[in-house]
């Protein structure tokens, strides 16, 4: 097994709304791999898919071997999945909120103290841990629920817009925290942004998607020489034909 | 005129009415609740009424002089009088009498009343003439009080005809087979009736308000994104559900227990404060542990089926505000019952209409206040069976719906409220 996300000829119809069409991608273990793309592009739907929340309407995606179709309940042992501009529950503290989502996890009460320590450590949170959800900014917000996804060491970490909304300092520390973390665990990470500079700063492997489709995919320097860009962006607008 | 005020409106105009759950929830409901409302009140009361007017009463005449029977024929130009002669009145009699011409009020015009009234005449004003009358007590509501208005009403024109304050009627009321000397039952009807406002409203107050609370739950984790969390995690979809619900459920036993107590205090207020007159408690009025107990049980199945439908409505929705909208749409079907209920007691409705009532769980607990009151425990029963049944339905259908990707992706749809012709720019957009 080579692979931690195989995803072959995905479609995925919402009535009238083709969200993916022919969608194919795979990402190696101990990756960061990046679907990017503007809105509307299908990205938020592929890690859906992955984190077995939406089932495809034909193809297949596999995760560790696991198709997300009949294995999902296996599949949500080894995935954290973090959805795009999530909350966590305003009237917990952020140590309870912690200690909430690792009792999924686990039921051995040393266990989960680690988990939560680990949590703590990766969200650099502090004293503030103690305080209520509903008083955190965004950023703080963004970065207790990515240490949320982080704790159980996930074989899969499953991102959307990791750094959606954040000011330079926390997209910044986000950002530090999600390469720290698959370099010392060997986690790998399936994200989706549509700041193509965030992704080329973070990513192994990256898909252009664009009306449900993977456009262009590989190595963002490979992409970029391949286009003869400077950046991602402007790889993505040749590839569209709006350069 | 204030600067951008007309601006600000015009927009806030298209906005709302753009909205079709605020275009559903707050125009086209109160259109059509309040004609029904309206109509299923009058028709109600019409029935009630006719019922009552129509009724049969039952004249046992001990008397036999010409007074007894100018007022058995007053009464017979009125309504429709079956009349006895010379019968011995004991309870059992006039339960006997009762039930043999399936009537609920009966006359008794006793020996010495046309002696009495002509003494009366001749300037001996210490004397009256009094009859008795019995009414069945069936648990409050317009038709009893109108029985008993029409009775008073005769005897107030005999008066006038043969003199002010001849004839006297002395007012017995049969409770639960029992005769109670001296109860008027147009004043115990006043008395039940007032009860019989404050617990639908009650119970209307506690439904929508726990409805509201467990929309809002699930609408806030599908707005902040958390259910979305909850969904990938290793563990049972029906977890949540059960947890959201056994959340709830305990809201609502703490409405349930705090109803019940309030419910109590209410009753003991009445009986305190007109215990002088009448006391509920001695005629039977006041219900039974078990009749409490039953009382919390429909109490506590109406609120849980009340529940489980905000939870499978709220999963139509994005947000808390499209949830609320959502769930306040159901909220006819809450105050209808309650409001017809109000006045009117379910069993002098008329059949399509009483059967209406029954069909809607949220009219059960109302039912049953009334229902554990009388003693009248079957029905209760039934209730508690009948809601149950419809909750069990409910939440099947709500741990389908978590169990899929619908939880996520089911929205209502209002495409009716949508259909416009497309503009010649927009078609050119898509």
């Amino acid at each position: 097994m080579s692979l931690a996300v195989e995803a072959v000829d995905v479609v995925k119809v919402f009535g009238e709304i083709r969200a993916l069409d022919g969608l194919s991608f795979s990402v190696k273990l101990g990756e960061i791999f990046g679907l990017i793309g503007p809105n509307g592009a299908g990205k938020t739907t592929a890690l859906r898919i992955a984190s077995t929340l939406l089932l495809p309407t034909s193809g297949t995606v596999k995760i560790f071997d696991l198709d997300v179709v009949h294995k999902a309940a296996e599949i949500r042992k080894v995935i954290a999945y973090l959805p795009e501009e999530a909350g966590a529950y305003r009237n917990l503290s952020g140590w309870e909120y912690l200690e909430f989502m690792a009792r999924f996890n686990s039921k051995n009460k040393s266990e989960i103290h680690e988990m939560v320590k680990e949590a703590a450590h990766i969200s650099g949170l502090g004293e503030r841990l103690k305080d209520k959800a509903k008083t955190y900014s965004k950023g703080m917000k963004r970065r207790l629920l990515v240490a949320r996804a982080l704790m159980t060491k996930p074989k899969l970490a499953i991102l959307d817009e990791p750094g959606s909304g954040l000011d330079v300092l926390h997209a910044y520390h986000v950002r530090e925290i999600i390469k720290r973390y698959v370099k010392e665990q060997g986690v790998t990470v399936l994200l989706s942004s549509h700041n193509m500079l965030e992704v080329e700063y973070l990513c192994d492997q990256v898909a252009l998607l664009n009306k449900g489709e993977v456009v262009a995919k590989g190595e963002p320097q490979e992409l970029k020489e391949k286009f003869e860009s400077v950046n991602l962006e402007e790889v993505f607008a040749k590839v569209v034909g709006l350069a | 005129m204030l600067k951008g005020f007309v601006n600000i409106l015009v927009k806030e105009i298209k906005e709302l009415v753009r909205d079709p759950k605020i275009l559903l929830g707050m125009i086209i409901v109160p259109l059509i609740m309040f004609p029904v409302l309206g109509t299923l009140m009058s028709y109600s009361i019409q029935s009630a009424r006719e019922q009552a007017e129509k009724a049969t009463i039952v004249v046992v005449n001990n008397d036999r002089g010409n007074w007894s029977e100018f007022f058995t024929e007053y009464l017979n130009s009125s309504m429709k009088v079956s009349v006895i002669n010379n019968t011995n009145l004991d309870s059992d009699t006039v339960l006997k009498l009762l039930s043999d011409y399936n009537t609920t009020q009966l006359i008794e015009i006793p020996n010495g009343f046309s002696a009495n009234i002509t003494e009366y005449k001749n300037g001996n004003t210490k004397i009256n003439a009094t009859v008795n009358f019995y009414g069945v007590f069936s648990g409050g509501g317009i038709f009893q009080e109108v029985g008993s208005a029409i009775i008073d009403n005769l005897v107030n024109n005999v008066n006038r005809e043969i003199a002010p304050n001849a004839v006297y009627t002395f007012k017995s009321t049969i409770i639960k087979g029992e005769i109670q000397k001296n109860v008027d039952p147009s004043t115990l009807s006043t008395l039940m009736l007032s009860q019989a406002i404050a617990m639908p409203i009650t119970i209307m107050v506690l439904l929508t308000y726990s409805m509201s609370i467990a929309a809002t739950s699930v609408a806030m984790e599908k707005e902040e994104k958390t259910l979305e969390t909850l969904l990938t995690l290793p563990m049972d979809r029906f977890a949540i559900l059960m947890g959201k619900l056994s959340g709830s459920i305990l809201v609502a036993a703490v409405g349930a227990v705090a109803y019940m107590v309030g419910f109590n205090y209410y009753m003991g207020s009445f009986t305190s404060s007109i215990g002088a007159t009448l006391d509920l408690v001695s005629l039977g009025l006041v219900p039974s542990v078990f009749g409490y107990l039953l009382l919390g049980i429909s109490l506590f199945v109406t609120l849980l089926s009340a529940l489980a439908l905000a939870v499978i409505m709220s999963a139509f929705s994005e947000d808390v505000r499209g949830a609320q909208s959502l769930v306040g749409n159901i909220t006819p079907i809450i105050i209808i019952p309650a409001l017809v209920l109000m006045y009117v007691d379910v069993n002098a409705l008329p059949l399509a209409i009483k059967i209406l009532m029954y069909a809607l769980p949220f009219s059960h607990p109302i039912i049953a206040a009334k229902a554990v009151t009388m003693g009248d425990y079957l029905t209760v029963i039934f209730g508690i069976v009948y809601v149950a049944i419809f909750t069990l339905v409910i939440m099947y259908a709500a741990s389908r719906l978590f169990a899929t990707e619908k939880i996520l992706t089911a929205k209502l749809k209002f495409r009716w409220l949508r259909k416009r012709t497309k503009k010649p720019h927009e078609e050119e957009l898509q």
